[in-house]
């Protein structure tokens, strides 16, 4: 695999190893299929984000480079929304809860101060895709995880993000399952989020004492 | 290689100290105007799609066979911040049926909901029973909260049918409360809002068709 590409999705993931945007990760990860909303989402935000703060580099000053990134971000997000409720509303009734709640993902400001703002712009929209798609993977598990745990059911409402076809994946793997409450409340992405960092932290171990 | 000696003189400005409030001002009136050109384009079109959703759930609230009125004329202005919970003037949808109401749709707001207001449009038949309730709008969390949408789980199903007598008026809160209702697991705060909400409209149906009684019985 492409170093740019090993970097951003494994090695240096946001979510396992910088730990960047645990807020909407934690919180919209209790479900596999509001997880997968939730990532498709930020991956679009951050892509698009990038590209705009890479496009203003000419006119940011080192002084007031974080003002003009909290506006930029901020109103891209607010019109996206806007624009997506008006043209694409049954998109907008599935994603369009979690495009609020992505403006508080730190993700997408360490990516405009951290590169975009340093890269050309078609640089930055790769940065943008890759570091979202490493994020949105790690949340998917987590939600796989908690939902099989929690509910013993997997992509539950699928049909909302995917119409009919999606109704034909909802599985419930274990019939007649109480539940398990913990999985789905907070403290359940906590568990299943550090599970995720310490097989990672393992794997980085096996890999640094062979070399 | 020559540079272009314009593009020089361009770079000094912009690395003027005094250029940083220009930057940002220019970059703050850029931002505005695009989220102002947004809402142009799009407010519209998000009131139309809005009033399409409305139409479709006052189908589900006043069953066409029960009125033969029209019943985006036939609404009464209301705006009852204490009895309903409104923070605006909000239309109440009137089902009569030669002149005698036969149901009508009650816009309740509960305030004390997780995150912001939660809007809602509850059927009541004239003898008080709730033919449906529909969820306009919430900002509830994903995946808790906002279960109580009727596309999410049935948890809003429960209502169907329920009045003030059936449950006990005291009755009327969710089983965590010691009442009647079905709460949703983690999430007491909604449900609980929504089920006070849902009360307060059958209270405010009671009075309006004592005080309206005279009229039909004409």
């Amino acid at each position: 695999m492409n170093e740019f590409i090993k970097t951003r999705l494994i090695d240096n993931n946001a979510a396992l190893v910088q730990m960047l945007g645990l807020c909407p990760l934690l919180a919209v990860s209790n479900t596999a299929i509001n997880a997968l909303g939730m990532g498709i989402a930020t991956i679009s935000v951050v892509v698009i984000t990038n590209f705009l703060v890479s496009l203003i580099r000419p006119i940011t000053k080192k002084e007031i480079r974080i003002p003009l990134f909290v506006l930029l971000i901020a109103s891209v997000v607010t019109t996206l929304e806007m624009m997506m409720n008006a043209y694409f509303h049954q998109l907008y009734l599935v994603l369009g809860i979690f495009i609020p709640l992505i403006v508080t993902n730190c993700l997408i400001m360490a990516r405009a101060e951290a590169y975009a703002s340093k890269n050309a712009w078609w640089l930055s929209i790769k940065d943008g895709f890759f570091v979202g798609l490493g994020f949105a993977l790690v949340m998917f598990i987590i939600g796989i995880m908690r939902e099989v745990i929690g509910q013993g059911t997997l992509f539950s409402q699928a049909h909302l993000l995917f119409g009919d076809w999606g109704s034909h994946i909802e599985m419930t793997l274990i019939p007649n399952y109480d539940g398990f409450l913990i999985a789905i409340l907070p403290p359940g992405a906590f568990f299943a989020l550090a599970i995720l960092v310490a097989l990672k932290n393992k794997r980085d171990n096996k890999k640094n004492q062979a070399s | 290689m020559e540079k272009n000696p314009k593009l020089i003189d361009m770079r000094n400005i912009l690395n003027k100290k005094w250029m940083l409030p220009v930057i940002l001002a220019l970059m703050t009136f850029l931002t505005s105007a695009l989220l102002m050109t947004s809402h142009e384009l799009t407010a519209e079109k998000i009131a139309a799609i809005k009033l399409a959703n409305k139409l479709a759930s006052l189908k589900k609230l006043i069953p066409a066979q029960l009125h033969d009125n029209d019943l985006i004329n036939d609404v009464i202005e209301i705006d009852e911040p204490v009895l309903l919970g409104h923070r605006q003037t909000e239309s109440l949808y009137i089902g009569t049926k030669q002149g005698i109401i036969t149901v009508m749709a009650i816009p309740v707001t509960a305030q004390n909901g997780y995150s912001g207001d939660i809007d809602l449009l509850v059927g009541v038949l004239a003898d008080g029973q709730i033919t449906a309730v529909e969820i306009i709008n919430h900002k509830e969390t994903p995946g808790l909260g906002d279960l109580i949408e009727s596309n999410k789980s049935d948890w809003l199903m429960q209502f169907t049918k329920t009045s003030l007598i059936n449950p006990t008026e005291s009755q009327w809160k969710v089983k965590k409360d010691r009442g009647y209702f079905d709460q949703i697991t983690a999430a007491t705060i909604t449900p609980r809002a929504v089920v006070g909400a849902i009360k307060k409209a059958l209270v405010y149906h009671r009075t309006f068709m004592l005080s309206h009684s005279p009229e039909t019985n004409e």
